[in-house]
This record gives C-alpha cells, sequence and structure tokens, in this order.
C-alpha cells in the first residue's frame, strides 16, 4: 500500500526543548495509525505540523500528496482535523456547526446527512455547547468529515469520555476507514490502541522509539523474554461495568 | 466574498441567539436614557456668558456686574468678534451684546428702546436655553424695576439653528456615541480573548478559511450590529421620548460606522495585550470608563475639570460625540463637523496600525 502520509527528519524547537527530534514514519492509506506516548513526548507538535497549524523547523513532511511546509492551506483542503482542548464558536447550533465549517472549505454539505453519521440527528437543533462530551466529539468528527478529507487527525479523541461512548466512538471510527479515509490518532489508551489501530508508533522526549502493529510489538517484547506474573481473568473490571450498565450510549 | 457574507449572516443569527449579548447591546444603552431622561439629570453645569459691551457706559457695566452675580452664569466679556468666536469654538453658550445706545432709563416718547442681542448656541443647546430664560428674565425684572410699565430694553434673540432642546435630546447623542464605543471594544474583547483562549479560533484556522476572510466577516459582523443597535436606540428616542434629530440621518450612519471602526480597532488594539477572560472586564473598564465620564455622554464637558480638559478634548468618544451631537441637535453638516471628522479618522488610523501591528488570532 502507498503511504498517504510521509514524514522525514522532522524536528521542531521552543526554546530550550526540542519538541520533535528528528522523526521519519509513514502512514499507509486507508490503516488506522496512532501515535502513542506519555505527555509531553511531542505528538500533539507533530499531529500539528502534519496538519499545517506549526511550522517545523527541519525535516520534510507530505500529507495526501502535498508538502505540508510548501502548501499548508492545500493540505487544510485534504485533511480533516479534530484537535485537542478546542471548542466551537457559541449560540451556533450543532447543524449550523456542520454547515459552517462546511463554509470554511467553500462546500455545500448535507449536514443532517453528515450528523445521522455520527448519530446525532436529534441533535441537530441543539447549540453545540449544550451537548454532553461524547456528543461534542461525535460533532468534531461529523465536521472534521465535511470536506471528505483523505486523511482524518484525531488528537486524543477519547479523552474525559465514559466507557460506552469510546466504545461507540471506535465504531464510528472505523466506519470511517470502512469508507476509505486514512485515520490519524493519539491516545494515552493503549487498549484503545491495541483494539483499534492497524499500526502504532510510540514517541518519547520527541523522538519514534517503535513502529509496528500492536501484535508485532507485543511479540517481540515476548521474545525478548518478557513476562508478567499473570493472573488469569477470563473479564476485567470494564467488562463489569459494560455487562452492568449496558453498550448503550448514556446522553445528559 | 460569498465566504465572508455567508460567515456574517451565520455570525449574526448565532448573535441573536446571545440574549447576554443582546441585553447589553440593545437593552442596556435603552435603560441608561430612559433612566437618565426620565430623572433629567441634564438641569445642571454653568452657563457660560459672553458680553459684547458696546455701550461702554455707566448702566452697562451696571448690568454686567448684576450678571456676574447669578451663580448660574460664568460671564466672560470682550468684543462682539472675539465672543462670538469662541462660542463658534464651544466656549461660550450664548453671548449678548449690549448696544452703544443701552442705558437704564425710562424710554422717552418718540424712541425706541434700545435692542441687544443673543447669540445662543445650538451646540451646547441645553446650556444656552437656560442661560437665556435666565438673561431674559433678568431683563423683565430690571425693566420692571425702572419704569414699571415699558421695558427699558428689549432683547432680540439669534438662536443659531434656534430650537427648544430638551434634555434627552442632547442626551440620545451622547448614549448612542457610549453605545458605539461598547459595543466595539466589548464585542472584541469578550469574544476573540475567549475564543483565543478555548482553541476556537486554533480549530477555525485548522480550516483553509483565510485570515483575511476570518477578519473580515468578524468585522463586518459587528458594523452591521453597530448600525442597528443605534438604529434601534435612535427610533426609540424618538418614538418613546419624543427626541428631535435635527441633522441628516446619512450622517449619523457615517459616524456610526466611522465610530465603530475606531472602536472596534481600539479593542483589537487592547486586547492583543489581553490573554485570559479574567482580564478582559478590568482592561475594558480601564479604556471606557474614563471616556464615559470626560467625553460628554451624559452631560456637557463643561463639568469636566479644568486639569482634565486637555485629556478629554483628545479622547476618541470626545470627538464622536461632538459630531453626533452637532449634527442631531443642531443639523451640522459634514463640513460643520470638520474638526471632529478629522480627529475620529486620526484614532482610527492610529488604533489601526497599533491593531495591526499587535492583534495576533494565536497565542
Amino acid at each position: 500500500m502507498t503511504a498517504i502520509v510521509s514524514v522525514g527528519g522532522l524536528r521542531k524547537r521552543y526554546g530550550d526543548i526540542e519538541a520533535v527530534a528528528g522523526v521519519t514514519f509513514d502512514v499507509k492509506q486507508g490503516e488506522i495509525f496512532a501515535l502513542l506516548g506519555p505527555n509531553g513526548a511531542g505528538k500533539t507538535t507533530t499531529v500539528e505540523i502534519l496538519e499545517g497549524l506549526r511550522q517545523a523547523d527541519e525535516g520534510t513532511a507530505t500529507v495526501a500528496g502535498v508538502d505540508v511546509r510548501k502548501d499548508p492551506s492545500g493540505v487544510k483542503e485534504r485533511i480533516g482535523v479534530q484537535l485537542q482542548s478546542s471548542t466551537f464558536p457559541e449560540n451556533f447550533l450543532a447543524k449550523e456547526i456542520v454547515e459552517l465549517f462546511a463554509l470554511f472549505y467553500k462546500r455545500k454539505v448535507d449536514a443532517m446527512a453528515l450528523l445521522r453519521a455520527v448519530g446525532l440527528e436529534d441533535r441537530a437543533k441543539q447549540k453545540s455547547e449544550k451537548l454532553s462530551g461524547g456528543q461534542r466529539q461525535r460533532l468534531s468528527i461529523a465536521v472534521a468529515m465535511v470536506n471528505e478529507p483523505q486523511v482524518l487527525f484525531l488528537d486524543e479523541p477519547t479523552t474525559g469520555l465514559d466507557p460506552q461512548a469510546r466504545r461507540n466512538l471506535w465504531d464510528l471510527i472505523r466506519a470511517i476507514r470502512r469508507r476509505g479515509t486514512t485515520v490519524f490518532l493519539t491516545t494515552h489508551y493503549l487498549d484503545e490502541a491495541e483494539v483499534l489501530c492497524d499500526r502504532v508508533a510510540i514517541m518519547d522526549a520527541g523522538k519514534i522509539i517503535a513502529l509496528d502493529s500492536p501484535r508485532s510489538l507485543i511479540a517481540s517484547l515476548l521474545a525478548r523474554g518478557f513476562s508478567k506474573p499473570v493472573a488469569q481473568q477470563q473479564a476485567n473490571l470494564e467488562d463489569v461495568f459494560l455487562d452492568l450498565t449496558g453498550h448503550e450510549l448514556r446522553e445528559d | 466574498m460569498g465566504q465572508v457574507l455567508g460567515y456574517t449572516r451565520m455570525l449574526i443569527r448565532a448573535y441573536m441567539r446571545d440574549w447576554v449579548a443582546l441585553f447589553f447591546g440593545f437593552f442596556f444603552p435603552l435603560i441608561f436614557m430612559s433612566l437618565f431622561g426620565v430623572l433629567n439629570f441634564g438641569s445642571f453645569g454653568h452657563v457660560s456668558l459672553g458680553v459684547a459691551d458696546e455701550a461702554g457706559n455707566a448702566d452697562s457695566a451696571q448690568l454686567v456686574a448684576a450678571f456676574s452675580k447669578i451663580e448660574t452664569l460664568q460671564v466672560h466679556k470682550g468684543s462682539r468678534g472675539d465672543e462670538l468666536a469662541a462660542m463658534d469654538k464651544g466656549d461660550r453658550d450664548i453671548v449678548l451684546v449690549i448696544p452703544s445706545d443701552f442705558r437704564i432709563a425710562p424710554v422717552q416718547p418718540g424712541q425706541t428702546a434700545p435692542t441687544m442681542t443673543m447669540y445662543q448656541s445650538s451646540a451646547r443647546a441645553e446650556q444656552s436655553a437656560v442661560g437665556a430664560s435666565i438673561v431674559q428674565q433678568f431683563i423683565d425684572q430690571l425693566s420692571f424695576a425702572v419704569t414699571r410699565t415699558a421695558p427699558v430694553v428689549t432683547v432680540k434673540r439669534e438662536e443659531v439653528a434656534g430650537r427648544n432642546l430638551k434634555y434627552v435630546d442632547f442626551l440620545t447623542p451622547g448614549i448612542v456615541g457610549m453605545t458605539i464605543m461598547q459595543l466595539g471594544i466589548a464585542s472584541v474583547m469578550f469574544t476573540f480573548v475567549v475564543d483565543r483562549q478555548r482553541g476556537v479560533i486554533r480549530r477555525i484556522m485548522a480550516t483553509p478559511i483565510s485570515r483575511r476572510a476570518y477578519m473580515a466577516a468578524h468585522v463586518l459582523e459587528r458594523l452591521i450590529l453597530a448600525v442597528l443597535q443605534v438604529g434601534v436606540l435612535i427610533a426609540v428616542a424618538v418614538l418613546l421620548f419624543k427626541v428631535q434629530i435635527v441633522g441628516s440621518m446619512a450622517v449619523l450612519l457615517l459616524l456610526t460606522v466611522l465610530g465603530s471602526a475606531l472602536f472596534l480597532c481600539l479593542g483589537f488594539a487592547t486586547s492583543a495585550f489581553v490573554t485570559t477572560e479574567q482580564q478582559a472586564p478590568a482592561v475594558m473598564q480601564l479604556v471606557t470608563l474614563p471616556q464615559m465620564f470626560l467625553s460628554g455622554v451624559f452631560f456637557s464637558r463643561d463639568v469636566v475639570p479644568s486639569f482634565l480638559k486637555p485629556i478629554s478634548d483628545y479622547l476618541p468618544l470626545t470627538f464622536l460625540n461632538d459630531a453626533l451631537r452637532q449634527v442631531a441637535t443642531a443639523g451640522a453638516s459634514l463640513v460643520d463637523i470638520r474638526g471632529d471628522l478629522a480627529g475620529l479618522v486620526l484614532w482610527a488610523a492610529v488604533t489601526f496600525v497599533l491593531a495591526f501591528r499587535f492583534f495576533r488570532l494565536e497565542t
């Protein structure tokens, strides 16, 4: 498969701190790819460079065939983004938020169809700031899809969501991938990366220290002789929680 | 262009759902106007009276001395030309010319009573109306005391665009100016600082819309809202408070747009130095409060203490209020208010440069 995101020797420095210290990787077309790492590892900086929001000091980055440094707005045309800790303007209805962002791409969209795709059809006439956390994340994904992007960037999409909302969002992300969109996400939840992603890159102190499929990474760790005391459990606490409370989304 | 207009339309629609903003934008100025209009705070302050004594005799000196004893009047003496020039500059409310044949004595048969000419400034209609009635009353009493029958002197009033203005006529342009200022600064100070802090702008900048188109829509939205708000304010003033708007609506519209542009630029320039939502109200007060009191919103700038006068004279809202008031109460034309227009344009240019230099969409 061809690479839709291609990064080579990327560096970005803030004062004394080198947030991104020479990063090289490819994301293949049609995969779900995750950038993992502790806080301050440089994930968000890397993603924001790819989104055309920041300038790298060094290195190359190509997204959907466009050189990010040369044509940031060309990249913006071709990708969809969901930013960490960003909100929508107030006093817009959910449907209007979708239409507003379509306007930013100079497109006309069927806002209701996009809301339906993320399960927010019945919230169309609600102000976006009145939506619950999970609903707001789904709205931001609907908004990120207004320009039919080739790559969808999701920065910590499930942070702060309850288990039901998290699973619902996974289903949504898988559905988006089935439609042919490449998904590039960052997350702190390793279980999420394990079940959702085709490949993950682990980043620490501005560098990528591992990159493979979750299964291969685990296999190579075990091959190095790793073992931990195993308490063989057929279920965990999350299974209990979901069994008791059900898989249905809670709307508050 | 279609994108800018579409965005502007959506911004206005969202604004109309914001009850807090609507309250401060539309109802708050009306409450102010009602309050001050009903309480009639206007009967307040001194009346500046210029006297040109062309008689120069003992009787005229006695009259002038008598005027000086009236507390409300601040009497200035000078030639007719000098005093009228001072009135032009807004330093005199009334100029009284004592004719050379003036004397305090009964009029002899066959002679006519000497005629005093009283010029009233319509730019400061409220003061000049009060002053004129004091002068008229005083002369009537004097005449009666001397003759018991016929007046010793008649007063010919020269009302410059003469009109009997109420306080609320004076007040309305001030409230309009204040609203334009508040709206311009608050709408930038609050929304941009908040949107910047909450990542709203960052999210929008992740789309291909250009910064120029984004800014254009926001500025256009605020100019349209300012015109709407001023329109509502003037409509209510005219219909409910029977305010007379003497001058041209087109000139008022022009002043509204120019004033809004100025205060938007001032808002952008100052909000560049505001990083959090909590700082915004304080900085906003710092910028607007001095102008509320020193730029003649509620009262004539006569009451401004003399040591603050040099500051008051050059505040942006002073130029706007003076221009609005001259047009609304005296029907001044663009040429008449060219001084104020120059002040406004200069301020707009300076604040635009500052805004351009310091304002950032993102931190």
